[in-house]
């Protein structure tokens, strides 16, 4: 991949993105477009674009100043267009909700099928510091204290986040119980909602002195599961591929295997760029592209082979700069592990600012990174690949999973940040702190948007004091 | 019908050419907005956060779709050197422009962050942005170059000199565009969207080939400018512009804000490939009574809301200043009620 300037890695605010933008010639803009359309389809915008639109928390955010960075902000913001663009020119939108990664790999095996996550609306109303969303999500029933994702009820009422899906596919079972009430919510609301099961993975010692004994297998991960789980998945999609054949009237298996490799090209690329960045002595990329980079393993932000080309050229860029020992931080920032994902963007930044420097994390989307197995069946491969859900687990197998992590990378401390009202957090996170006693641990509740404050930049100032 | 979207909601369906849940109802609420407000205009045009609290006083009471950030379309040629006179109760008047005796005197090349009342309007963007940027768009109102070029030359001596010395006035056009460019980048960074004003383009003013050859050509620079940010560019020319109107698909603006002109033509000729917005009579608005102007602009909403690539209810020009607060409300109400979509 061309690119059309060299800068040195540092994060820039809005303006300079601005200033720099002015150096991207007419004809390298009009290249980028999502389904390939020149009409409307051009994305490569500076984050003042979107900040024009209203993400106000672009103005006070930091990007990474490459080009590869840009296109990969111009494209993830331009989503709500690209999906209503896809509706117009015939495609069908199908809404996968709760089991993060799974679900989007069998819609996308049926032609012109453009799954998205609605729940990944959780992070709008800080984008747009606005709580206007989760003030209509009060309004429609869903109170305060449901976790941010709530902000998914209202988008579902406004029809102005995303177009009447096709059909909504909703996980529900072992998943995050307030986004189930989110998704019953939406079901209220007239949606026409399909269900499906996700099922707990019961720890081993659950199946000890039991009369009937259990077929055990074990993941490439290590979490060990009854086979009837795996059986259980795999009956739970193939309901789901039933559905799609449904409305699209094609069933064509081969193009699951096909999408499968697609989905293990990106993986093994997200994956490279994760190892680098935990491995270079220098960040070679922030924490914030970072994870909009892991969180595009679930589905490809609506266009998954354009965000196939975007998180290669990212992959070359950071290989690149580790290459040539640069980076977006300074040397001594502190390596720390992230646990569960920030709602509120501007933390990512704030934590970089005060020294850190994020080298692992544990986003609860394990699902959407490991690799699927391509000489199996490949609904089989779907459920093996899913067992490995953190959510869909005990916490302890949680802890040893982030425990792992950091002996592995060395961190010197773990930041969480909780989602209020989410219940998984409000339940793990206090197990969490107890048994990784060993290294400095923070947790943050995150706030409503434009919350943080003086108090939360003092905890962390003093975190990283902890640690040094 | 109670409204589901926020006006930001709202137009960012309508540039996407999706039916949001009614039409955008954006009367051209500028300098009246001190009116509502009730401060001197003066105050209004000459300090920023004035000029945002009274855009927002008003936007609160009218529960309009765009805060307008605006008072007059001599601002930039004023940085360029040209100079006013600021009357207390009235917007500023050209008293000396810049080029008085010709192409040859010296023209200012402004800071946009400092010269004259360019920060005002910056500061003005950023107040308004900031308190209510989430809900509402903010749009900065952007004198295209032809327009300033008429406030830096006498108007007359100005389109003399365009027949005379078209060399000439194209350096001078050239260097407004940039300045232009510069201000529009101030104003994207401040967080407003600007929307091209040309008055003195209209026809009206000046002949179909003068628009087509000199001042057509500076839209199309600007909105090209605009365009590479991927913004939704909207074009408003006040007067007559029906000689023009053909005109309009070639400067690729995305919406285009009409005055005097009959809009059925306009839809006939534009509504394929650019919004429409406007044109309610201003005399209308402001000497008629609410009954009159709710029924006038009830008819002219449902004549106009299914325009295929969308429409935005508005005046045709600027709310007059002293416009009774009645009559605004009462168009408004029209707007929302026959512009309604959903079922």
């Amino acid at each position: 991949m061309k690119r059309t300037y060299k800068v040195s890695p540092k994060k820039i605010g809005l303006r300079t993105w601005s200033k720099q933008f002015e150096k991207i010639s007419t004809e390298t803009i009009s290249r980028y477009r999502y389904y390939n359309n020149g009409e409307w389809g051009i994305y490569l915008s500076p984050p003042a674009t979107f900040m024009v639109y209203g993400m106000r928390e672009l103005k006070r955010l930091k990007f990474d100043n490459s080009f590869e960075a840009l296109r990969m902000w111009g494209f993830v913001f331009n989503e709500t267009e690209r999906l209503f663009r896809a509706k117009q020119i015939g495609k069908k939108v199908i809404a996968t909700m709760g089991d993060l990664g799974v679900v989007p790999i069998l819609v996308m095996s049926f032609p012109e099928c453009v799954p998205f996550y609605p729940e990944c609306l959780w992070w709008t109303p800080f984008f747009k510091e606005s709580t206007e969303l989760l003030d209509t999500a009060s309004k429609l029933g869903v109170p305060e204290a449901t976790c941010f994702s709530r902000a998914v009820v209202a988008a579902f009422h406004k029809k102005a986040y995303f177009p009447k899906p096709d059909l909504i596919i909703a996980s529900t079972g072992a998943s995050c119980d307030d986004y189930s009430c989110v998704m019953q919510t939406v079901e209220d609301m007239g949606y026409e909602v399909f269900w499906a099961e996700i099922p707990y993975r019961k720890s081993p010692e659950f199946f000890l002195n039991k009369p009937k004994p259990q077929i055990l297998e074990k993941t490439k991960e290590g979490f060990v599961y009854p086979k009837i789980l795996e059986e259980h998945l795999i009956r739970e999609y193939k309901r789901i591929w039933q559905a799609l054949f449904k409305l699209t009237g094609v069933n064509n298996p081969h193009r699951l295997v096909d999408t499968i490799k697609k989905i293990n090209t990106l993986r093994r690329l997200v994956m490279g760029i994760k190892r680098m960045n935990e491995e270079a002595p220098i960040a070679p990329i922030p924490a914030l592209e970072l994870m909009v980079i892991e969180f595009g393993n679930l589905y490809g932000y609506a266009d998954f082979d354009e965000w196939l080309e975007i998180v290669e050229m990212i992959y070359h860029l950071v290989k690149d700069r580790v290459a040539k020992g640069i980076g977006v931080l300074k040397k001594d920032a502190i390596p720390i592990a992230w646990v569960t994902p920030s709602a509120d963007p501007y933390l990512l930044n704030l934590v970089e600012e005060c020294g850190c420097r994020v080298v692992t994390t544990e986003y609860v989307i394990n699902q959407a990174l490991v690799q699927i197995e391509e000489d199996i069946e490949p609904l089989r491969a779907l459920a093996r690949a899913f067992i490995n859900a953190s959510l869909i687990g005990s916490t302890e197998e949680r802890i040893k999973k982030i425990k792992e992590k950091i002996v592995k990378k060395q961190v010197k401390g773990v930041l969480i940040t909780n989602m209020l009202g989410a219940s998984h957090c409000a339940m793990e996170t206090r197990l969490i702190e107890k048994l990784l006693s060993d290294v400095p641990i923070l947790s943050i509740d995150v706030p409503a948007p434009f919350g943080i404050t003086q108090q939360i930049k003092t905890r962390l100032e003093a975190f990283v004091e902890a640690m040094r | 019908m109670k409204d589901i979207l926020t006006p930001r909601e709202r137009f960012g369906m309508l540039v996407i050419d999706e039916k949001p849940d009614r039409c955008p109802v954006i009367p051209l609420i500028t300098s009246h907005a001190a009116t509502v407000a009730g401060i001197k205009l003066k105050r209004y045009y000459t300090n920023g956060e004035r000029m945002a609290k009274a855009q927002i006083t008003a936007f609160e009471i009218y529960q309009h779709d765009a805060i307008s950030i605006f008072s007059e379309v001599g601002l930039i040629a004023e940085a360029m050197g040209s100079e006013f006179n600021y009357p207390d109760d009235d917007l500023p008047v050209l008293k000396k422009p810049a080029l008085l005796n010709g192409l040859h005197d010296k023209i200012i090349i402004p800071n946009p962050r400092k010269s004259k009342r360019l920060p005002v309007y910056l500061e003005a963007i950023k107040y308004a942005y900031r308190s209510v940027g989430d809900i509402v768009p903010i749009l900065a109102y952007i004198p295209a170059p032809f327009t300033t070029g008429m406030h830096l030359l006498p108007p007359e001596k100005f389109l003399i000199e365009t027949l005379k010395r078209p060399d000439g006035i194209k350096i001078i056009l050239d260097t407004i565009l940039d300045v232009t460019k510069e201000f529009c980048f101030e104003v994207i960074n401040a967080g407003a969207l600007p929307i091209i004003v040309d008055p003195l383009a209209s026809g009206s003013v000046i002949s179909p080939a003068i628009y087509k050859d000199v001042a057509m050509i500076y839209e199309q620079k600007l909105i090209d400018y605009l365009h590479r940010f991927d913004f939704d560019v909207i074009l408003h020319i006040c007067g007559d512009t029906s000689p023009l109107l053909e005109y309009f698909l070639q400067t690729s603006a995305d919406l285009i804000s009409l005055d005097r002109v009959n809009m059925l033509k306009a839809l006939d000729k534009l509504s394929h490939k650019i919004r429409l917005i406007g044109n309610f009579d201003t005399t209308t608005l402001l000497l008629s009574n609410p009954e009159e102007i709710h029924k006038t602009a009830g008819m002219m909403v449902e004549q106009l809301k299914f325009a295929r690539k969308g429409y935005i209810v508005s005046t045709g020009c600027e709310v007059p200043i002293k416009t009774p607060r009645e009559n605004v409300m009462a168009f408004i109400k029209a707007g929302k009620e026959k512009g309604w979509y959903w079922v």
